[in-house]
């Protein structure tokens, strides 16, 4: 009990407060230009660590990157273009509403969900990292094979239109995920002797060309078709949240769990939490077939989702010093650095200072409402602007952003050449987001697979030799099996009433 | 300064041989000027690693001493060709430095580019953690003997893993065994993306070895999920003094260490390097410095100039030759 | 631009077939039948099955389309909402000969800042770039070159300076370095 008084009187320290404050700022600013993540935030951020006392650098942190995320969602709303890659599962879909007039509702809900799976995920951690991290350490390459695929079912359900084009959308990327050294042997695959793709295509850049610079291209293609945004005030931002999240309460409260336990899972963060809430929520949603055209449904769960999966990724990190996501590898450097040693013992030997982490967990999250909506009003003025001035400027953007990941032209060659296909797919009715998707899963699917093949020296019934190993793949067999009987059952059904009718 | 230069150089234009010497001199000052912008450090691993670590810490300690900022920008990907062809490709001028670390050595012998050691002006060698036999804490084997005996009465049972194929900790384990006469097929190799994941699997009972190094398990260790059964170093070292080295617990004599060290692409003006190296040295003696790598349990060492180069390409002809022994070479 | 599913299908058909051979170059893992080539050949083989499916769809539309229209099923229009007539539609901003040449401009200056940006630097590339594209959607001449200054002194304050990513200097080095 004292280490806790002793951790809010750390935490409810005006420099501490200041800290948090300025960074709250850089992340929102951050996070809202796209190509610049929350990883890239946190890396940032380290010099100025060095000179802080533990508490106020992990707050500097974790404010940075729940603001950030939460930031991702403005441009993805506005221009269709995702800030951060979390943000991209539901893109299309906030977009979708700021095109009906309704941008206020899309970013409100965003804000407001955003604070509640902060909230939730930050209870998750305060609650029980030390028991959940034991269930999140027991996951095996067997194990994480069958997210993957449970990751690339989403694919499927979340594309809207052909089936078969979203499957070809979803083998591109895959494809694009195998250019580059492969882990399994180190052998360069598809590369032509060129160095910058041995490193293998980073998908920041390649999402921003599929969203950006097909924007792009489609505006100039036809600037006074349909897809211009009707001007609107975006001030009473709040308006009609708290009914859509009453209505919604279950999937605030799912999207919270899906985005805690993704979080939890060392290497599956915020984004792949996005994707899998997303899917599941157009999965078991009555009104599935609004997804895609502007429907506040998917956004609850995908944007309580990726914020809850921040604090998630702390658990295994702080418990284990094993990183849940690319952020918290970063965090677990500056742990160390401030002789906070990631395990068991920092919670028994300075309690108060892991009292603090969630306290700032907390803070953070809270404060995300208020700043939040100053972001979101300041953000408005991007509609004010008319598309041709807009355009060129999104354009410099994209190409600074995507250089700015790994400081190489090479990534503007990425965007440009994904850009131009993504508009070709897009004009086709090839949906682009399942190529997005291929990429982020398609190297933790190849990789845990031949990883488990040699364990189980070729043996697929390895596959099912572990409990959750065999849980998860029974079920991504039912999401796959399942549809395909319901269809078979209805075609006989319905051959049966029209047998009987005459 | 900058307009005395150009307008020395337009003095060279008119030719006059006075404007020569002024010329040659105010290239000398801007020499000694150096750093005069900022400069790009350049770490081929990813941020969050060991590596990034490490390069951010010097980077801003650098900062201080030399009052330019040292920006740290990770060029990731294709097991550290990316960033290190970066760093050799860079213009010799000291604006681009970086980390170069131990696969320098390894990546031409596996045929993935032509770079070694030698393309490279060394600054200094900083760091050097040796690599560890790592078990679950409920493992059967107490000693590295008794697993060395387990993996000769049972060949290929046993996975082991730590890297991805071909990586710093697969050689560690290869060469372990070569040393012990036995095939590398004895324990098959389990690709991971690096140390972390590879420990994960180690506690998820996926491999039964892991010979990463033993600084990347502290937390493990200290949470009693992992056991470490030796260092395959000459000595022991401080942060674990009971872990035996590899010689003594099994009479196999065989040393492997991951390393990291400053240089910067070859052919840099000896100036920028002196005063780079110099200012590095205060760095690598600062309190600060000895504190952030004793708290992370990262082994110091310092080797400037010359000696980097020696140790580089010593470093370059053990692992080639290993690499070769058993099989990784092309 | 559209294209019938027909040579959508059989572009990625011989893509798929060139992933499938040039992966039969990967060594194999050592005595395992699986190996760096595993993947890439699957991905291949399900692109080829897509490929020859879509090829079947797209001839059935093609054929449909020339057939006087009358009675029969709409079930398959569902992959074309806007019907497609012929093997390939161009949009009409190809015809449009201003339209047409902004639309080449935009990978025509991406592909300068990529070849370019070392040399001459992100400053001047970015000016240039944003003015031309401005100029040509139509802001006025005045108004264009005031927001490519403004735009791009911003970009190279916030990133350059605030975020600390390595923007190029190019000529003018000397000044901002």
């Amino acid at each position: 009990m004292e280490a806790i008084f002793l951790a809010f009187s750390l935490v409810l320290d005006p420099s501490v407060l200041g800290v948090m404050f300025l960074s709250a700022v850089f992340g929102l600013f951050v996070g809202s230009i796209p190509g610049l993540t929350a990883t890239m935030a946190a890396a940032l951020l380290i010099p100025f660590t060095f000179f802080m006392d533990p508490v106020p650098a992990i707050a500097a942190i974790v404010t940075t990157v729940a603001m950030a995320i939460f930031a991702g969602d403005i441009p993805g709303a506005l221009l269709r273009i995702p800030g951060t890659p979390a943000s991209a599962a539901y893109c299309d879909e906030a977009y979708a509403l700021t095109r009906k007039g309704k941008a206020e509702t899309a970013l409100g809900v965003s804000l407001v969900c955003s604070a509640i799976g902060g909230v939730l995920g930050s209870a998750v951690l305060a609650l029980t990292a030390p028991s959940l991290a034991e269930f999140a350490i027991k996951f095996s390459s067997f194990e994480y094979f069958w997210l993957a695929c449970l990751g690339l079912s989403c694919a499927v359900i979340v594309s809207t239109g052909s089936t078969l084009k979203g499957l070809v959308s979803l083998l591109i990327g895959l494809f694009i995920a195998t250019i580059g050294i492969d882990v399994t042997a180190g052998h360069p695959r598809f590369t032509f002797g060129n160095v910058e793709m041995m490193g293998g295509i980073s998908f920041i850049p390649a999402m921003i060309g599929m969203f950006a610079i097909s924007e792009v291209l489609r505006f100039i293609a036809a600037p006074n078709a349909q897809h211009s945004v009707p001007q609107q005030a975006i001030k009473h931002v709040f308006r009609g949240i708290g009914g859509i999240i009453s209505k919604y309460k279950l999937n605030v409260a799912r999207g919270g769990v899906i985005g805690a336990v993704v979080g939890i899972l060392p290497g599956a963060g915020a984004d792949i939490a996005a994707w899998i809430a997303y899917a599941m929520s157009k999965r078991f949603s009555k009104e599935s077939s609004k997804f895609g055209t502007g429907h506040v449904e998917g956004l609850v769960d995908a944007g309580t989702a990726n914020n809850a999966g921040l604090a998630g990724a702390w658990v295994p990190a702080l418990v284990f010093g094993i990183p849940g996501d690319s952020i918290t590898a970063i965090v677990i450097g500056v742990l160390y650095m401030k002789g906070m040693n990631p395990g068991p013992t920092v919670f028994m030997n300075q309690p108060e200072l892991i009292h603090a982490v969630f306290i700032v967990f907390f803070l953070a999250n809270l404060a995300l409402i208020p700043l939040g909506f100053i972001a979101i009003r300041l953000s408005r003025t991007i509609l004010l602007v008319p598309r041709h001035v807009l355009i060129p400027i999104i354009l410099m953007f994209c190409v600074v952003g995507a250089f700015a990941i790994n400081n190489t032209v090479f990534g503007i060659s990425v965007m440009l050449f994904m850009g131009v296909m993504a508009y070709i797919m897009e004009e086709n009715g090839f949906p682009v987001a399942p190529t997005i998707l291929g990429i982020v899963l398609g190297t933790m699917l190849e990789q845990n697979f031949m990883s488990s093949m040699i364990k189980a020296d070729g043996e697929f019934s390895g596959f099912f030799s572990r409990p959750i190993a065999a849980t998860l793949g029974v079920l991504v067999i039912a999401i796959w099996v399942l549809p395909l009987i319901k269809m078979v059952f209805r075609a006989v059904l319905s051959r049966r009433v029209q047998q009987t009718k005459p | 300064m900058r307009k005395l230069a150009t307008r020395t150089i337009k003095n060279l234009f008119v030719g006059s041989a006075v404007a020569a010497v002024l010329l040659s001199q105010s290239l000398s000052t801007a020499m000694a000027a150096w750093p005069e912008r900022p400069v790009t450090l350049i770490v081929p691993w990813s941020a969050g690693g060991g590596t990034d670590a490490t390069g951010r810490m010097i980077g801003s300690l650098l900062e201080q001493e030399l009052g330019q900022p040292f920006n740290v920008v990770n060029r990731t990907g294709g097991s550290g060709v990316v960033g290190h062809s970066a760093i050799a490709n860079a213009k010799p001028d000291g604006y681009t430095i970086g980390v170069v670390t131990v696969e320098i050595g390894m990546m031409h012998w596996a045929g993935l580019t032509e770079l070694s050691g030698i393309n490279y002006t060394p600054i200094a060698l900083y760091n050097a953690d040796a690599a560890g036999v790592l078990v679950r804490a409920d493992s059967p084997w107490e000693t590295a003997q008794d697993m060395i005996d387990a993996v000769t009465a049972d060949p290929g049972a046993h996975k082991g893993s730590g890297t991805g194929q071909g990586g710093i900790w697969h050689l560690a384990l290869a060469g372990m065994l070569n040393t012990a006469e036995l095939s590398p097929d004895t324990v098959p190799w389990v690709p991971s993306q690096g140390s972390a994941p590879a420990l994960q699997e180690l506690v998820a009972e996926g491999v039964d070895v892991v010979t990463s190094s033993i600084v990347e398990a502290a937390a493990l260790i200290d949470a009693g999920r992992v056991k470490p059964l030796a260092i395959m170093n000459a000595e022991r070292v401080d942060a674990f003094a009971d872990v035996p080295t590899l010689m003594e617990a099994t009479g196999i004599d065989w040393q492997m260490a991951a390393w990291r060290g400053l240089a910067g692409p070859g052919g840099m003006p000896d100036e920028v390097t002196a005063t780079l190296t110099a200012a590095f040295e205060k760095v690598w003696q600062s309190a600060e410095f000895q504190e952030f790598m004793n708290g992370r349990g990262f082994g110091l060492v310092w080797k400037p100039g010359k000696e980097f180069a020696e140790w580089m390409s010593s470093s370059d002809e053990s692992l080639g030759g290993v690499m070769q022994a058993v099989g990784m070479a092309k | 631009m559209r294209l019938n599913d027909a040579i959508s299908g059989v572009v990625l058909f011989i893509f798929a077939l060139a992933v499938i051979a040039y992966s039969t170059t990967f060594p194999s893992l050592h005595g395992q039948a699986y190996g760096p080539s595993l993947f890439p050949t699957v991905i291949g083989s399900c692109l080829a099955l897509c490929g020859l499916i879509l090829v079947g769809r797209g001839i059935r539309a093609h054929r449909h389309d020339n057939q006087t229209t009358t009675s029969a099923p709409q079930e398959q229009e569902q992959e074309n909402p806007k019907d497609l007539h012929g093997w390939v539609q161009w949009g009409d901003w190809v015809s449009d000969g201003s339209r047409l040449t902004t639309m080449l401009l935009v990978p025509g200056l991406l592909i300068a800042y990529i070849v370019l940006s070392d040399i001459v630097g992100f400053i001047l590339l970015s000016i240039i770039i944003m003015t031309v594209l401005l100029y040509r959607l139509g802001t006025p001449l005045l108004s264009t070159l005031l927001i490519a200054v403004a735009g791009t002194v911003l970009l190279q304050l916030l990133f350059a300076k605030v975020l600390l990513v390595p923007l190029p200097p190019g000529l003018l080095l000397p000044w901002i370095g």
